[in-house]
């Protein structure tokens, strides 16, 4: 009889569960589920609870769970003309999810987010192209933040598409959206580089100019500042000479006194240094002292 | 179930047939029953996991993640749970540095060459396809090329994992996050560039590598992605095919510094030579003031000294002062001639021949 008791507990948990598995499921915090009856969509359940759900086994009810995360997605690198002219080249990422899954589940054959990212792919194109042609090239690149306005044309992209899959009813929205890629085509680059070219050799040219000239700058000033060095030495020079000048006529009254002496005095001291090297002297008898030789010779 | 069970009567008399059968229905039995057994066994034991070490795990009861934040993350070893439909247990790759990387506007480089640091050759005159090589439009219409690297943590594990997703992956993993992240810092990218010109991009990279981390972080959080940006590695680079110019560019940067040093070098020669001089200029003039001052002073002295002598008798005095002076004299002369006077008293007539070229020769004739 126990061991029969044992055997009911078990049978009996085993058909609890069983009895689980068929009439009951459970929806994870990132998924929405739609339960159809008989084909037809009845319920939906966004938000998972404290105990499990309630469903009639198959084939009576079906659940279907969709992944209500947010997906990434981006379309493809397409030209499209601005509304200056330009030819530019434009990719943009989204993020988006199910935001209505009973909308959203009819729509798409068994809720398949593939079919759903072609549409998007479709309504996305085509928001960025119309609003990209809405706006110069300007507003899209500029180095002057009051006149870029990219993150406002990236809203209208989101505002447009966001529109259009509203209108479609078909229970998607966009979390964010931005650009990607910005590209020129092809056989425009040569020209930018070609362009970019002649600024650099601009550039270079500009450069040995300006450091040409302010070396020439330099030097000049340079040889200016050492004129003016010299000259006022110089002057500060002739301010020494003259101040030595003004010493000595402070002294020269004191040869007033005997002006012949002094004559006297200034001519030996001259004869003195005039005859110091590398000097012939001729002299004759009459020269002092030689005059003493007169008399011996001529007595001969 | 159990009331299927035959009980068969020891005191009845059966026939072999029925107890065969009988006997075929006890042992069948109990296999289903340890069956059952096994299944209820392995019920309550299929609650174990184990978490490796390059993974994380979360468990949802009912659909909801057990914890939050950090705390719903259930590190590696060993963990139990409830079965289906009660819990489940959901698995992801983690690791613990979290890294992106953008390449979508640079050109193409694979990952061995980047490694390498090869740049793959772009000759001048090759435009740029658009669907090969990626690039950036400067605020100035140029073209530049963008790559960043960022590294981020996961603040808000169970968002990352349970609110993004990549394609029509159903698994759980960083992925969706990862995706979105990356294109975030692509958008960071293209917008920085747009926002630049070409030459601050290019060389002020520190601020253009700021801006871009301020702009990732902005929609990062704007987002609301459950991340943290640690860090944020920005690579610009010219168009390949216009190497040579900015190299042109660089080159006359170098020859303009140059010229300016090779001036300032100049300046301070000239500018030193001329302190130099005018130091010279200067001290030249102090020595000969003092010079002429000293001997001046000498001079009023000794005049001072002789004027008593030279009055008590001019004549005698001078004749002593002259023969004394001639003396000196005629010690420092090199050549010394003497002409004697002819004895009928006539002058002698003396012919010299001046080399003009040795100005220091000095020839005195006495009269």
């Amino acid at each position: 009889m126990k061991k029969n008791l044992l055997t009911i507990i078990i049978s009996a948990v085993l058909a609890v569960i069983f009895v689980l598995l068929l009439f009951t499921f459970q929806v994870r915090t990132s998924e929405v589920a739609v339960v159809t009856t008989f084909g037809r969509t009845t319920r939906e359940i966004t938000e998972p609870r404290a105990f499990p759900f309630f469903k009639w086994p198959w084939p009576i009810q079906k659940v279907y769970k969709l992944d209500k995360r947010i997906q990434n997605f981006e379309d493809k690198f397409t030209e499209a003309f601005t509304a200056d002219g330009n030819n530019l080249l434009t990719q943009v990422y989204v993020g988006w999810r199910i935001t209505d899954a009973k909308a959203f589940f009819p729509k798409f054959a068994g809720g398949s987010t593939v079919a759903a990212e072609r549409l998007l792919e479709d309504i996305v194109t085509a928001a960025k192209q119309s609003r990209v042609g809405q706006h110069p090239l300007g507003e899209l690149v500029n180095a002057d933040p009051r006149q870029l306005k990219f993150d406002a044309i990236e809203a209208e992209i989101r505002a447009q598409a966001q529109a259009q899959l509203a209108l479609q009813n078909c229970g998607i929205s966009i979390d964010y959206l931005g650009i990607k890629r910005l590209g020129l085509p092809e056989s425009v680059t040569q020209s930018v580089f070609d362009r970019m070219t002649a600024e650099r050799k601009g550039l270079a040219d500009k450069l040995d100019a300006e450091g040409q000239a302010e070396a020439r700058k330099i030097k000049s000033s340079a040889d200016l500042a050492a004129s003016k060095v010299i000259s006022t030495a110089e002057s500060k020079a002739r301010e020494i000479r003259a101040s030595g000048e003004t010493v000595a006529a402070d002294l020269l009254p004191a040869f007033q006194q005997n002006p012949e002496l002094a004559n006297f005095l200034s001519s030996l001291e001259t004869l003195e240094a005039s005859t110091r090297s590398k000097t012939t002297l001729i002299f004759d008898s009459r020269t002092l002292p030689f005059n003493l030789f007169t008399g011996s010779v001529t007595n001969k | 179930m159990s009331n299927e069970q035959p009980t068969p009567q020891p005191t009845t008399p059966v026939d072999s047939g029925s107890q065969a059968l009988a006997e075929a229905l006890r042992s069948s039995f109990s296999i289903v029953k340890f069956v059952m057994l096994a299944l209820f066994v392995v019920f309550l034991f299929s609650g174990f996991f184990t978490v490796g070490p390059q993974e994380k795990a979360i468990k949802l009861r009912f659909g909801k993640p057990v914890g939050e934040g950090e705390q719903a993350l259930l590190g590696s070893g060993a963990h139990w749970a409830w079965p289906y439909p009660i819990d489940e247990v959901i698995r992801i790759p983690i690791t613990e540095i979290q890294e992106v990387r953008a390449r979508a506007n640079w050109f193409l480089q694979s990952s061995l060459q980047e490694a390498r640091g090869e740049i793959p050759p772009a000759p001048m005159g090759t435009p740029l396809n658009p669907a090969i090589d990626g690039y950036a439009l400067t605020g100035d219409g140029n073209i530049v090329h963008v790559k960043a690297t960022l590294r981020y943590r996961i603040e808000d594990p169970v968002r990352c994992v349970f609110q993004f997703t990549v394609g029509t992956n159903e698994t759980y993993s960083l992925a969706g996050i990862s995706n979105a992240v990356q294109n975030m810092l692509e958008n960071a990218l293209v917008h920085t560039a747009a926002s630049f010109k070409m030459d601050d991009a290019l060389f002020d990279k520190i601020a253009f590598q700021d801006a871009v981390q301020r702009r990732v972080s902005k929609l990062v959080q704007d987002h609301k992605l459950g991340l943290v940006v640690d860090q944020c590695v920005v690579e610009t680079r010219q168009p390949r095919q216009l190497d040579d110019a900015f190299k042109r560019v660089t080159d006359a940067g170098q020859r303009n510094r140059m010229a300016i040093t090779e001036a300032n070098t100049y300046r301070n020669q000239v500018l030193s030579r001329a302190d130099a001089d005018a130091a010279a200029a200067v001290d030249a003039a102090q020595t000969e003031k003092t010079f002429m001052v000293d001997r001046l002073t000498t001079d009023v002295a000794s005049f001072r000294k002789l004027l008593p002598a030279y009055q008590s008798n001019p004549a005698l005095f001078k004749q002593l002062r002259l023969i004394e002076t001639m003396g000196r004299v005629f010690t420092n002369v090199q050549d010394k001639m003497y002409l004697p006077t002819t004895p009928d008293g006539k002058a002698t007539e003396l012919r010299l021949l001046l080399n003009r070229e040795l100005p220091k020769q000095k020839t005195e004739t006495a009269p």
